[in-house]
């Protein structure tokens, strides 16, 4: 059926462009599409009717609507909230006019106040909003607190997470949102598609029909693409980059870049893993990777080499608060020396017997998302004398309790990125010494505690982006917990003739956008 | 002899009800050891999930969700708790989805079942036919042929077998769809590449079965007595070596369903497997014991099957034996 729509809506789009082409016309135009198929590997749409919670998992993006959205800096941009203000530490909301759900009832501060309980029903209200503090001050307008005293809840707005549900219909079968697309059919585990709702107070999707598949396996999301069951492929891996077929049937699109490939040090470890106590060591490493090299060989070409783990561009940060490190295996090995890692006759160095030996565990989000990166560090690092004990796991699980909580390794390879508007989200969550991610081995403590917890209770947005300034620098320069590697874009595959508005962070990418060039 | 139907029949009775009986601890056993081997994984549920979602959250708040789903209660009390519910038919809620595990269970299965039928009858098919074909042609050059064939499915992974069958046969011929799914035709490549590396190992066993039935005596006589090589194949042969193979055939049974779980992850069939294996991924537990406590059963039944059968085919198992081997 979806393969008679869609070979319906290729015809369609032909036929209408026979005047333009009778008529001569040349310039590059774009169509609209009537049938989108885009290919990703989970199902996350589930939602559970009895306890709004974590669960609730992005149903479907363009159904529901959240408040503010990240803008091309990542800074909020008002959607369902036309403006708002914090002072004193209350934030005051003017909502967006003119908004209705999809079953008629119209946004207004009753029901979006409604809307954003929810998140307290579960318990894992990552909003923390104190439940108690809304109050309704006009038809559109409402004031509520944040439980600690934060100045970024609208930050944290910005996580499709955070979208906002109408309290009416069961959730699970008939979610309603105020969004541009409507729920049409949902196979748990297979495909979920959505229909234009063209009653939308904003902009008109010119994607008629949107279906995502659900294909869990890499090669085989690629050849659906290929065998042109699918238009577009969401989650693309390294691998796949690889392995794309050469006769440019497949178009590879691409955001800035915005993920991080870093090493993250165990600073804390007790023996075998406390090698990297010293800093010399971890500067050592990160003078001896050969960033241009990798950035050549992984990601089709296309990542960067990476001087921090928060690229420049991101709320306003600036090209030079953090400087990163050259290829020079020369002022490595001399780093080495002088820290007491003595060549031997094999190239290999020891200090009193103890060879240099590290652990550096591969594993999130999936070794899938990195190979041959670890391979390929490792060759470099035996090139300076370090011997690697490589261990690739393929479960976030057996990661986080066998390595991360308990620093039973020297270094993390980590590919993620901060995706949240959030400025001190990423750089809290990991590197302070009370971080919940369980990386307390990572987390240099002191002053960078001093500098995240300043951030996170400035009360202006120029203050916390100064903070994160300093606290990036001293994570990924002067306390070297990170050793970045490269920043790498966020990718999609197409077939040809498709313009996708990419954007770095892949929820926000809006399909219903995408476009056929004529 | 007026007796002997009365006696037959009721050492089945007594054959049956010694069997069921003497499964129970075992399936009880093993809900025990898999609700360990579970719950004593690495991997928070709650954590995993949370920092997947990429949200931030507290001590506290993973720990009232915790609660929220009872992983906070001692992992012995989660057993007899998990117990408890069992009889009463409730399989729990699934952490990820938070839909009913039973539910789940109900929309997966009859994908993974139809699988796993399909696959085990044709394996069934091929590995008689293969083995048969190379036990009675040795030593020329299609026993030799069909001999390197086995050899090659039995040590090809089954998931590259998968995406071979689907390049050439989906994307190069165009014959098939990688994402249709509802119709019959849909379920010839994940079949194909199930039962073709279980036909093979099977094969070989039919194969050796057969040289060894061939060269008792009293086929020797046979083929004096100057019976075809069809009749003494058929009449004599094929009923020595079944029972032994009823044997490996039930367990064969519980194998595909098994390997169904990479099959169905390619092929993107939503059946039990690729549920499970998310799972695994998820720390969903009530899924995960669910699946175990369903492959405990489908690897007793078939076994209890296939012992029946032996005991009805066998003249050697008598009363006092119980088939338990």
């Amino acid at each position: 059926m979806n393969k008679i729509k869609h070979l319906l809506g290729v015809s369609s789009i032909l036929v209408a462009s026979l005047p333009a082409l009778v008529s001569g016309v040349s310039t590059v135009q774009a169509e609209d599409i009537e049938q989108l198929r885009i290919a990703v590997k989970k199902d996350r749409y589930s939602v559970d009717p009895k306890k709004f919670n974590f669960t609730t998992r992005r149903p479907a993006g363009q159904i529901t609507e959240t408040a503010v959205k990240p803008d091309k800096n990542f800074v909020p941009q008002g959607i369902l909230f036309e403006s708002w203000n914090y002072k004193n530490g209350v934030y005051s909301i003017k909502l967006r006019e003119g908004i209705k759900f999809h079953d008629g009832q119209i946004f207004d501060a009753k029901a979006a106040i409604e809307a954003l309980k929810l998140y307290d029903q579960g318990r894992s209200d990552f909003l923390q909003i104190d439940q108690e503090s809304f109050t309704q001050t006009g038809p559109y307008a409402f004031t509520f607190k944040s439980e600690i005293g934060s100045s970024l809840v609208i930050e944290n707005m910005t996580h499709r997470g955070a979208s906002l549900f109408s309290t009416n219909g069961n959730r699970a079968e008939n979610p309603i949102g105020t969004g541009p697309y409507l729920l049409d059919n949902y196979k748990p585990k297979q495909s979920i598609s959505l229909k234009r709702n063209d009653d939308y107070w904003g902009e008109k999707p010119k994607v008629e029909n949107i279906t995502y598949h659900f294909i869990a396996d890499d090669q085989v999301r690629l050849l659906a693409l290929q065998n042109k069951e699918v238009d577009i492929v969401a989650e693309v891996t390294p691998q796949m980059l690889l392995s794309l077929p050469k006769d440019g049937s497949v178009v590879v699109h691409e955001s800035r870049p915005i993920r991080y490939v870093a090493l993250l040090a165990n600073l804390h470890g007790k023996a075998p893993y406390d090698t990297l106590k010293d800093k010399r060591v971890r500067e050592a490493l990160a003078y001896a990777i050969n960033r241009e090299q990798l950035a050549q060989i992984l990601f089709n070409g296309k990542g960067v080499v990476a001087k921090g783990i928060l690229p420049n561009w991101m709320f306003g940060l600036g090209d030079n608060h953090v400087e990163g490190f050259e290829h020079n295996t020369q002022k490595a090995e001399t780093l080495l020396d002088e820290a007491g890692w003595i060549k031997g006759s094999n190239g290999m160095r020891s200090k009193d017997g103890k060879p240099l030996e590290l652990r550096l565990v591969a594993a999130y989000p999936n070794v899938s998302s990195v190979r041959p990166m670890p391979e390929l560090l490792e060759q470099m690092f035996r090139g300076i004398g370090i011997s690697i004990d490589l261990v690739q796991v393929d479960d976030s699980g057996v990661y986080d309790d066998t390595y991360l909580a308990t620093g039973e390794a020297d270094l993390y390879m980590e590919f993620a990125s901060n995706n949240n508007a959030d400025p001190t989200y990423l750089l809290y969550n990991l590197f302070h010494s009370k971080t919940p991610w369980g990386y307390q081995y990572i987390a240099p403590a002191g002053k960078l505690d001093t500098i995240l917890d300043n951030a996170r209770q400035a009360q202006s947005r120029e203050d916390v982006i100064k903070h994160v300034r300093e606290a990036h620098r001293e994570i990924v320069q002067t306390q070297l917990a990170a050793i970045p590697i490269l920043m790498v874009p966020n990718f999609n595959l197409s077939r040809k003739g498709l313009n996708i508005p990419m954007f770095e962070h892949a929820d926000w990418i809006d399909y219903g956008q995408v476009t056929l060039s004529k | 002899m007026i007796c002997a139907p009365f006696t037959k029949d009721k050492q089945m009775k007594q054959f049956v009800f010694t069997r069921t009986f003497s499964g129970i601890p075992t399936l009880f056993g093993m809900t025990l050891i898999g609700f360990l081997i579970i719950g004593l994984t690495p991997g928070d549920p709650i954590e995993m999930e949370l920092r997947r979602l990429g949200v931030a959250f507290s001590a506290e708040q993973v720990e009232a969700l915790r609660v929220e789903y009872g992983l906070n209660k001692p992992l012995i009390q989660r057993y007899f708790l998990w117990l408890f519910d069992l009889f009463r038919l409730d399989l729990g809620t699934s952490i990820a989805s938070g839909r009913p595990v039973l539910e789940l269970f109900k929309e997966h299965l009859p994908i993974t079942a139809t699988l796993s039928v399909l696959a085990f009858m044709s394996s069934l098919a091929l590995s008689l036919g293969l083995g048969g074909v190379t036990a009675v042609s040795q030593r020329t050059s299609l026993s030799t042929g069909l001999y390197v064939l086995t050899m090659f499915l039995v040590s090809v992974p089954s998931f590259w077998l998968a995406l071979f069958l689907l390049a050439v046969f989906a994307l190069g011929l165009g014959w098939f769809k990688l994402l249709q799914f509802g119709n019959p035709q849909d379920l010839i490549l994940p079949t194909i590449t199930l039962s073709l590396g279980h036909s093979a190992v099977m094969s070989r066993l039919v194969r050796e079965r057969i040289i060894a039935v061939m060269s008792e005596d009293y086929i020797r006589l046979a083929i004096a007595k100057g019976l075809t090589r069809r009749a003494i194949l058929g009449r004599h042969v094929f009923k020595s070596i079944l029972p032994p193979l009823i044997t490996n055939w039930a367990i064969s049974f519980g194998s595909l369903l098994g390997g169904s779980v990479i099959v169905e992850n390619i092929f993107n069939l939503p059946g039990l497997g690729q549920m499970a294996l998310q799972a695994i991924a998820e720390r969903d537990f009530a899924i995960l014991q669910a699946y175990l406590l369903f492959m405990g059963l489908v690897f007793f039944l078939a076994n209890f099957v296939a012992d029946l059968m032996n005991h009805w085919l066998t003249p050697q198992i008598k009363k006092g034996d119980n088939g338990l081997r």
